[in-house]
C-alpha cells in the first residue's frame, strides 16, 4: 500500500494543493463580492473618461490647440493616446492593491500567522492569489478594448497586433513581478495605503500616462527609464496606434525582456527576506 | 450638583461624544505618518499628469484652447482649486458612509450603536476629524502647489468660502442618505469608489463641463455640486460661470435647506429596518 500524501508534508503535490486553494478561495470571494467584478467594466471608461475630456478642454472649442499636442505626440488622437496609457497604469494601479493588500488584509484579519504556518513555500500562497488577478486582469484589458470601441471609437487593433500582444505578455512578469515586491514592502511598512499612493504615484508621475515624454525636464526622463511601464505604454501605443515593425520595435522589447526577468526575481527575493525578517522580528501580526 | 456622563443623554453628553470621536480619528490619522503625508501629496500626484498634459497644448505661452472653454488660461489653479473642493466633498458625502463599512468592518458598530447617543450625531463626529486634517492637508497643499506649479489667486477668498458653507452642509444631507445605502449594500468600496469618481467628474472638478458632449451635459446639470464647483472658481480665479453666479450660490442654498432633512430621514428608515431585521453586523 502507498503512503498517503497529505498537506502536512512538503512535496510538489502539497505546493500545488495549496496555490490551487489559495486560487479557489481567491474565486470564491470574486463570486461572493460581485460588484468588484463591475468595477473592472465601469473603471477603464470611467478613468479614460477624466483624462480625454481634460485633454478635449485643453485643445480649446475650435481644437487650435491640437497641433502643439500633436508635435510632441505624433498624433491629434489624444483618445487613443490616453486610454492607452491610462489602462496600463489601472492593471498595475489593480496589481499593487490586490497583491500588495493581500498579505496585509490577512494581517488585519489576524489569519496571516496561521496561513503561513501550512508547511507549504509561502510564496505558493502568493502565487495563488496572483493566478486570479492575472485572470481579472486579462478580463480587464479585454473589456477595455471592447469598451473604448464602443464608447470612444478607438481602435487598438489598427496597427500591428502580434506585436502588441507581444509587448503585453513581455510586461506581464514585470507587473506581478512589481506587486509581489510590493506586497514585501507592505509587510515591512505596514502602511499599505501609504505604499500603494507611493510606488502608484511614481508611476503616475513618470511614465506617461496622458502625455508624451518629451513634455518632461531631463531628470525626471531619466527615473522614467528604469520603470518598465514606460517602455510598456510606449510600445503599446505604437504598436495599437500605427504601422510600426518587429525591427523598429527591438529596442523597446529588449528593455521589457529584460525588466521580465529582473523584476520577477527581484518580487521572490524581497519577498524572501521580508518574510524571514518578519518571523525573525516577530512583527507577523502586528498592525 | 448633578455630574453629566455620557450615560445622560444631554448636549453636553452629544458634545462630548463627539469630540471623543474627532479625537480618536486624529490618534488614528497621526499613528499613520506616511498616511498623514499622502493626504497632502496624493491630490498633487494625481494633478501632474495633467499639469504635464497642459504643457503639450500650450500656444504662445498659455493654454489659450483652454481659455476658450472658460475665460482664463491658468488651467493649474483652475485644477487645484477642483481638486480642494473634492478633498472636502469627500471628507463628508463619502467620509460617513465609509466610516461606517469601517465600524461594521471592525465589528464595533453594534456597540457604538449601543451608546446613548443619536446615530445620527454618530456618523456627523466622524466626519469633525476628517474636516479639520482636510482644512490642514488643502493649506499645506496650496502652498505646494504654489512651489511646483505656481497657483495663484487673483479673486475673493472669502466670498469663495461662503459659497463653500451652504454645499458642505447640503453634503451632509447626502451623506446620510449614502450611510444608509451602506447599511444596505454592506460592501460599498466600490459603489464609493466609482461614484465618488463620476460625481466629482461630472460635476466639474477636473475639466469644465461644457466639454461633455450634449447628451452628458444635462446629467452634469443636474448635480448641484456643479455650481458648487462653478461658483467658487468664479470668485476665485474669476472663470466664466454656466449661469449668473448668484442663481448658483441660491441652488446651492436650496439644496442644503431640502438634502439635509431628507437624506437624515432616509437614514433612520433604513437604520431601523435593519436594526429589526438584526443585519446590522452583517457584512
Amino acid at each position: 500500500m502507498g503512503e498517503v500524501q497529505t498537506l502536512g508534508q512538503v512535496s510538489l503535490w502539497s505546493t500545488i494543493r495549496a496555490f490551487l486553494a489559495v486560487a479557489n478561495m481567491e474565486r470564491m470571494r470574486l463570486v461572493r463580492y460581485r460588484n468588484w467584478v463591475a468595477g473592472y467594466v465601469i473603471w477603464p471608461v470611467l478613468f479614460s473618461f477624466g483624462y480625454i475630456f481634460v485633454a478635449k478642454a485643453l485643445s480649446g472649442p475650435d481644437g487650435a490647440a491640437l497641433d502643439a499636442f500633436a508635435a510632441f505626440a505624433g498624433t491629434t488622437d489624444y483618445v487613443g493616446y490616453m486610454v492607452i496609457g491610462s489602462t496600463l497604469w489601472m492593471w498595475m494601479n489593480i496589481t499593487l492593491w490586490d497583491v500588495g493588500f493581500f498579505l496585509r488584509q490577512e494581517q488585519l484579519r489576524g489569519t496571516l500567522e496561521s496561513n503561513w504556518l501550512c508547511p507549504v513555500p509561502r510564496i505558493a500562497i502568493v502565487a495563488g492569489v496572483i493566478l486570479i488577478k492575472a485572470v481579472m486582469a486579462l478580463f480587464l484589458l479585454t473589456v477595455s478594448a471592447v469598451e473604448y470601441r464602443v464608447f470612444f471609437g478607438v481602435r487598438l487593433f489598427q496597427g500591428n497586433p502580434l506585436l502588441l500582444l507581444l509587448i503585453m505578455v513581455l510586461t506581464v512578469p514585470s507587473v506581478y513581478g512589481l506587486g509581489i515586491a510590493f506586497a514585501s514592502l507592505v509587510i515591512q511598512f505596514k502602511e499599505a495605503n501609504a505604499m500603494v499612493f507611493l510606488v502608484r504615484g511614481i508611476f503616475m508621475i513618470f511614465c506617461g500616462i496622458s502625455y508624451p515624454m518629451a513634455v518632461l525636464p531631463g531628470w525626471m526622463q531619466r527615473v522614467a527609464a528604469f520603470l518598465p511601464l514606460t517602455y510598456a505604454i510606449e510600445g503599446v501605443r505604437r504598436a495599437a496606434l500605427t504601422q510600426v515593425t518587429f525591427v523598429d520595435m527591438l529596442p523597446t522589447l529588449c528593455v521589457l525582456a529584460i525588466f521580465a526577468v529582473l523584476l520577477p526575481t527581484l518580487g521572490y527575493g524581497s519577498f524572501q527576506l521580508a518574510e524571514r525578517h518578519a518571523r525573525r522580528t516577530g512583527s507577523l501580526g502586528h498592525y | 450638583m448633578i455630574d453629566t456622563s455620557l450615560s445622560q443623554v444631554s448636549w453636553h453628553s452629544y458634545l462630548a461624544a463627539i469630540l471623543a470621536i474627532a479625537k480618536k480619528d486624529a490618534l488614528h490619522f497621526i499613528r499613520y505618518p506616511m498616511n498623514a503625508v499622502f493626504r497632502i501629496i496624493q491630490p498633487l500626484i494625481w494633478i501632474a499628469p495633467v499639469y504635464f498634459l497642459s504643457l503639450t497644448f500650450v500656444v504662445d505661452g498659455s493654454n489659450t484652447g483652454f481659455a476658450g472653454y472658460t475665460g482664463t488660461t491658468d488651467f493649474v489653479s483652475f485644477i487645484l482649486l477642483g481638486s480642494i473642493l473634492s478633498n472636502y466633498i469627500n471628507a463628508v458625502f463619502w467620509g460617513i458612509g465609509y466610516s461606517l463599512r469601517e465600524e461594521m468592518d471592525s465589528g464595533v458598530l453594534e456597540s457604538n450603536w449601543m451608546a446613548p447617543m443619536s446615530r445620527g450625531l454618530l456618523l456627523v463626529g466622524r466626519t469633525v476629524a476628517s474636516l479639520v486634517i482636510t482644512t490642514f492637508t488643502s493649506v499645506a497643499m496650496l502652498v505646494l502647489a504654489r512651489l511646483l506649479f505656481g497657483f495663484r489667486a487673483t479673486g475673493s477668498v472669502l466670498a469663495a468660502f461662503g459659497t463653500l458653507v451652504p454645499m458642505l452642509v447640503a453634503l451632509y444631507g447626502f451623506g446620510f442618505a449614502f450611510a444608509a445605502l451602506v447599511l444596505i449594500v454592506r460592501e460599498p468600496n466600490m459603489m464609493v469608489d466609482v461614484l465618488s469618481y463620476l460625481v466629482s467628474s461630472m460635476s466639474g472638478a477636473n475639466f469644465p463641463v461644457n466639454v461633455l458632449p450634449r447628451f452628458l451635459l444635462p446629467i452634469s446639470l443636474a448635480i448641484p455640486l456643479t455650481y458648487g464647483y462653478d461658483a467658487v472658481r468664479s470668485y476665485v480665479l474669476g472663470t466664466r460661470t454656466l449661469i449668473p453666479v448668484h442663481y448658483e450660490v441660491i441652488i446651492l442654498v436650496g439644496f442644503m435647506i431640502v438634502m439635509v432633512p431628507a437624506g437624515y430621514a432616509f437614514f433612520k428608515l433604513v437604520e431601523r429596518r435593519c436594526r429589526q431585521l438584526g443585519t446590522l453586523g452583517f457584512h
